[in-house]
């Protein structure tokens, strides 16, 4: 059984996300890019399966900056092997991403497409379920654990207020991922750098012409702060009386 | 040759051939255990072994216990002569020691020796019995007793034999044995004289050498093995730097210690030499707080899986299974250690804890089998340079409120380069803390400069966790990022970094002057560049953090530091050397503290507070300083003792100033 | 091509909240666009949900027995057909688990573009200016489409009562698409909370923790405040996640929906996600030390003390003296 993971890079919240001067995108010089946490779900939860039911996983990405390191992580992970995907434009939202995906996919005989459920820049729609579309297959998102029984593949769906469905799905398939079965294992500096200087990383390009987005941004900034929080002043104790202050003027504790 | 010498003979090829079947049973994995370059200075090993056996150093740090042995230990040396005396006379009659005085000096040393060892024996066995000490919790008491039987039956056979000699009549040592004859006089008076003495002379003569021989195919599988491995594993102990770990080749497939057989040679001849005397779990502070490591368990654990894996049969039934990792040593144990060295601090054989207990946490690395705070915390260290999981740009954010400017090392000279270090930089607790290093400093117009952003985390408590990769990665980092800047010493307030960048980055390139800011402080209070006005006259304690103490051996200067601003200081019992650990080191601070029943910070709290005088306890480590405040608070000491940095202390001893002074 | 369609959920029995945030939006988008508001309703038996849509001039009711239970493949096939035979200008679904499922595979199969995570939508002539979150929260990106197109709408950000009244509410029944025979995939069971031990979502006052708690063992800080306050603890997804607490504490978009008196946000950055569970609550006090921290801008009050020292601090205040 083959399994693609589909992997991709955002910009690391822990920093300022800058905006450029266009006022229109994201500083994409300053930033500080991270592999998308759903993403590193849906990697782990291949591995998983890998090991348990012997799949085989190729790790999948764009071309792009900064890509080379995530692809070279992946198999570090335990992907069998990795694919840059190249395309004539630099887009990456999911749009262009799903029809770039789809012509590289449809030939490589895959059975299960595991994605990260959405990610933190995705504006215009989430890859899971664009590239099903183009690829014709069925697929389920919010997933937060896959297992295999034979040859069909059983997703837990979640749903608000701690609701959880089971869905079987006949493969060839794509999956959303939201939380692999077990939490995103530790690979150690010194196998990602054994890999990094032994492994190989394959390319193909894809061909076809990037999809209109049919929409614009015209404008990206910090939401306007409106009246925001009073904030509390002070070393943690007079902070602290100040809480209790407000807590017992409206009655919410005990006087 | 008589029938009884043949029969000796016989007795002791047969022991010989036995014993040594199953030495070489022991030695066999040494032969094949990977190399350890543990050759080179012969004579400071030769003078180690010197002081440590011959002056019993460390045995005499429990003072009972170390007398007692010393009398053991010296008696056996002694009765050396005994033994060649009574093998060489029952192998071939007439042999005799006589010439060089065996039956004069030699036999009076003898004589007192051998009351000595029983005196020594029995001391042991009320210690043992009677007293009852905590760290011989675990130990196998079988074997003990077995040993101290043996010992007593070889040393009170050969005392009888001789009394039984003298009262036959004729002995010509008699006149120099006064213990022998004194017992010799007991039997006279029950009527065993002459010719009724003799049988007993014979029966007590052939304890004695059946007891030795017995003895010698007993040790093999018993803790007595240190008779004979002692030596070497004190002739043979780690030289090195104290602050550096072996290192790990990071081109092979697999890192660290997975099978008992991939242990290096010396490793091994640890656990033989273990006699599980307990001193190194007693001043454990993992083991303290209750948690799952004793270090005296471990190297018995050890020790007991490489027997059954030979096959020899250890000396404890079912010690853990198969495997080393999980089944023998289970993640807990390993993940529970500080690396603080006290248990290496005290060990009489030189055994090595820590190295074992690192290259076993490196396969569990490899394997995936972290901890999960441990895991995110690699992560963070991995993705940003520091273990709070913030950008590398708030790392000197402590420096934008001073009202002055620190200068940039990385761009322009400076004498004294301050590497921070991560607790200084990110933790709001400790953050006032180097803010006043840096009034201080400034003060002192020292010409000081910072990396920024450029700094990473030192790697001393990635390596001390087992992720080799993140450490160099780290280090190779902050090494490139040195190499540019232009300075004549390092000063750094954490003691892990002064470990890292003094002990492990030479071995990576970075070769540099370290010294802690104690020492810095020191050198300006008595050079005049600072001058205290305003006496701190207060009792304070003060903790010598492990890094700093035992592993740099930086005890003097904090001292000294204190003592000129007034301070009296009252020492806690357990000070310098053997300093009892916050329990922060060896990534524990990044770890989660369920399974901890008394944190060792808290037991150190109360140690001070029972000093009775000392209202302060005085640390110079970051982490001491987020340890300890939460200890005070959490035992509820805040009124009795207050935790205080030795910054603080210099600061309040200074006139204040309205504007700070710049430099440059 | 003319009015708005929406996407309605629903467990069977009721219509979920959201539905009616996104009818009182499409009517107000339907006023200026021109057209109707329909709702579409996929369902086993859509009766009991049709009573309450009357916010909605058309329902649109596909009623199949493969449509029993939410199944993602069934539910887009049905989106899909109705977008096809209603040629709507614009169609909202909810930024819930069905959204991520339906919405950017309705749009790709229906060759309109999507726009995500929007919390604010209104027309400019034939054009539709949508503000969406991005970014955690920390970004907003203000969109122009023309219509036709699809809006993924954020909870919380319309309101209610809008969308319960209004519209004619005619039912117009639909034939269940073909493709509902040919299924690739089918629902095996569902799972709901465990019932009856724990559920925060009655409580009066919550105090929740986040990332910024650090570990486990630092839960305690947090619960020794709820206790004192007599307030439930909660969490944010990644303390779930991480196994630090259990699923039932979970509030946000993947977990519950609180409306506390009050809800104290101990450590949580206020990504959307999370803010969808509990902003509804009374009064809403946020710790963290990081100034920026999104969670501030729907608190009332905040501060960046170090929760390490201000939760005990909170606590000693609140304990009974002597």
């Amino acid at each position: 059984m083959h399994i693609a993971v589909i992997l991709k890079q955002v910009p690391d919240l822990v920093e300022e996300v800058e905006v450029d001067s266009n006022g229109t995108d994201i500083d994409r010089d300053s930033i500080k890019w991270k592999l998308n946490e759903f993403d590193d779900h849906a990697l782990e939860q291949a591995v998983l399966l890998k090991e348990s039911a012997g799949a085989e996983v190729t790790a999948v990405a764009l071309a792009g900056d900064g890509v080379d390191q995530v692809l070279y992580a992946a198999v570090a992970r335990g992907a069998d092997r990795a694919l840059k995907v190249a395309t004539s434009d630099d887009r990456t939202d999911a749009p262009r991403a799903a029809a770039a995906l789809a012509e590289v996919l449809t030939d490589m005989g895959v059975d299960l497409v595991l994605t990260g459920v959405q990610a933190v820049d995705d504006l215009h729609g989430q890859l899971a379920p664009i590239l099903a579309t183009h690829l014709g297959w069925p697929h389920v998102s919010v997933v937060s654990g896959v297992n295999l029984e034979g040859n069909q593949v059983r997703a837990q769906q979640e749903y608000s207020g701690g609701r959880m469905a089971t869905i079987e799905v006949d493969m060839p398939a794509v999956l959303g991922v939201q939380a692999a079965t077990r939490p995103p294992r530790y690979v150690p500096i010194s196998r990602l750098r054994q890999v990094m200087a032994s492994a190989e990383l394959a390319s193909v390009s894809a061909a076809g012409e990037a999809p209109a987005l049919g929409s614009t941004v015209t404008r990206l900034a910090a939401p306007a702060q409106g009246e925001g929080a009073q904030m509390l002043e002070g070393r943690p104790e007079s902070v602290a009386e100040q809480i209790v202050a407000l807590l017992r003027e409206r009655g919410l504790v005990e006087a | 040759m008589a029938a009884t010498s043949i029969a000796l003979l016989a007795l002791i090829l047969v022991t010989l051939a036995w014993s040594g079947y199953r030495f070489w049973r022991l030695l066999r994995p040494l032969t094949k255990a990977a190399p350890e370059n543990r050759f080179d200075q012969p004579l400071r090993r030769v003078w180690g072994v010197v002081t440590n056996v011959g002056g019993h150093t460390r045995l005499l740090q429990i003072r009972y216990s170390g007398i007692l042995h010393l009398m053991i230990f010296s008696g056996f040396v002694v009765l050396l002569t005994a033994v060649v005396q009574e093998f060489g006379r029952g192998l071939v009659p007439g042999f005799s020691l006589a010439v060089i005085g065996g039956n004069t000096w030699i036999a009076l040393l003898q004589d007192i020796f051998e009351l000595l060892v029983v005196v020594g024996l029995a001391m042991a066995a009320y210690n043992r019995y009677g007293r009852r000490p905590e760290r011989f919790k675990g130990s196998n008491e079988r074997d003990a007793t077995i040993i101290l039987v043996l010992i007593f039956c070889v040393v009170a056979s050969l005392l009888l034999h001789d009394a039984f000699r003298i009262a036959e009549g004729h002995y010509p040592s008699a006149s120099w044995r006064p213990f022998s004859s004194a017992l010799a006089a007991v039997a006279r008076l029950v009527g065993l004289r002459g010719a009724a003495a003799q049988p007993w002379a014979h029966v007590f003569y052939w304890t004695h050498i059946l007891a030795i021989l017995g003895f010698l195919a007993y040790i093999p599988t018993s803790k007595h093995l240190h008779v004979f491995v002692g030596i070497p594993n004190i002739y043979f102990r780690d030289l090195g730097p104290k602050g550096t770990l072996p290192a790990a080749d990071l081109t092979q497939p697999s890192v660290g210690l997975k099978e008992i057989h991939q242990m290096g040679w010396k490793q091994m001849l640890d656990l033989y030499a273990c006699t599980e005397c307990g001193r190194c779990q007693a001043v454990c502070p993992a083991f303290a707080a209750g948690q799952p490591l004793s270090p005296k368990l471990l190297i018995m654990d050890l020790r007991d899986h490489l027997l059954e894996q030979e096959g020899i049969g250890s000396h404890r039934k079912g010690v853990g299974g198969d495997l080393l990792l999980g089944d023998t040593i289970h993640d807990d144990t390993l993940w529970a250690c500080t690396t603080c060295r006290a248990c290496m601090q005290v060990c009489p054989l030189h055994i090595e804890h820590v190295p074992k207990i690192v290259d076993m946490r490196r396969q569990l690395v490899e394997q995936g089998r972290l901890e999960p705070r441990l895991q995110d915390t690699l992560a963070s260290l991995a993705q940003y340079g520091n273990s709070f999981n913030q950008s590398e740009r708030m790392r000197s954010k402590w420096a934008k409120d001073l009202g002055f400017t620190i200068k940039d090392a990385r761009k322009e000279p400076v004498d004294v380069l301050w590497f921070v270090g991560d607790f200084a930089s990110y933790d709001p607790r400790v953050q006032r803390l180097t803010q006043s290093v840096a009034r201080v400093l400034t003060r002192a117009q020292v010409n000081f400069g910072i990396l920024y952003e450029g700094e990473r985390n030192s790697g001393n408590d990635v390596r001390r966790v087992g992720e080799e990769g993140l450490f160099e990665m780290l280090a190779q980092h902050n090494i490139e990022t040195l190499g540019k800047c232009d300075f004549q010493r390092i000063m750094t307030t954490d003691p892990h970094s002064l470990n890292a960048l003094g002990q492990e980055y030479p071995r990576l390139g970075g070769s540099y002057p370290v010294m802690h800011y104690t020492q810095l402080l020191l050198e300006l209070l008595e050079g005049g560049a600072l001058q205290p006005t305003r006496g701190q006259e207060m009792v304070a304690t003060y903790h010598d953090p492990c890094y700093l103490g035992r592993y740099n051996n930086g005890f003097d200067a904090p001292r000294r530091v204190m003592e000129l601003l007034g301070v009296k200081v009252h020492e806690m019992p357990r000070c310098r050397e053997n300093s009892f650990c916050c329990g922060a080191g060896g990534g524990r601070i990044w770890m989660d503290d369920k399974g901890v029943k008394e944190r060792p910070s808290e037991s150190r709290i109360r140690e001070a507070v029972a000093l009775g005088d000392a209202g302060y306890f005085v640390v110079a480590c970051p982490k001491d300083v987020v340890m300890y405040s939460a200890a005070v608070q959490s035992t509820g000491m805040e009124g009795r003792i207050q935790v205080m940095d030795v910054i603080e202390l210099v600061e309040a001893a200074m006139e204040p100033v309205a504007v700070p002074v710049g430099v440059g | 091509m003319s009015g708005v369609l929406v996407y309605v959920e629903s467990d069977g029995e009721r219509v979920a909240p959201i539905s009616f945030e996104l009818l009182g939006l499409a009517r107000q988008l339907a006023d200026s666009l021109g057209g109707d508001v329909e709702a579409l309703v996929a369902s086993a038996d859509p009766s009991p949900l049709v009573r309450e849509l009357g916010g909605a001039d058309t329902i649109l009711e596909v009623t199949s027995p493969a449509l029993a239970g939410y199944l993602p493949e069934a539910q887009e096939m049905v989106l899909v057909d109705a977008i096809r035979t209603r040629d709507p200008a614009v169609v909202l679904v909810g930024y819930t688990s069905a959204g991520l499922d339906l919405a950017a595979g309705a749009a790709t199969a229906t060759a309109r573009p999507l726009v995500a995570y929007c919390v604010g939508l209104k027309v400019d002539g034939s054009d539709v200016i949508g503000d969406s979150q991005l970014y955690g929260g920390k970004l907003l990106a203000t969109t122009r489409t023309p219509a036709p197109a699809v809006f993924s709408v954020v909870a919380g950000s319309f309101p209610e009562a809008a969308g319960h009244a209004g519209g004619r509410g005619e039912p117009v029944v639909m034939a269940p698409p073909a493709g509902l025979a040919q299924l690739r995939s089918r629902v095996l069971g569902t799972t709901g909370t465990g019932a009856g031990t724990l559920d925060i979502t009655k409580a009066e006052r919550v105090v929740s923790v986040g990332r910024g708690i650090g570990g486990p063992d630092n839960i305690e800080l947090a619960e020794e405040l709820a206790a004192a306050m007599g307030a439930e603890l909660g969490a944010s997804r990644p303390v779930v996640d991480s196994g630090w607490l259990p699923k039932e504490r979970q509030v946000g978009k993947s977990g519950m929906t609180v409306k506390p008196k009050l809800y104290m946000a101990v450590g949580i950055s206020g990504a959307p996600e999370h803010l969808e569970g509990m902003h509804d609550a009374g009064l809403v006090i946020a710790v963290n030390t990081d100034g920026n921290a999104p969670i501030f801008k729907v608190a009332d009050y905040g501060t960046t003390c170090d929760l390490f020292d201000l939760l005990p601090a909170i606590t000693a205040l609140l304990k009974p003296v002597g």
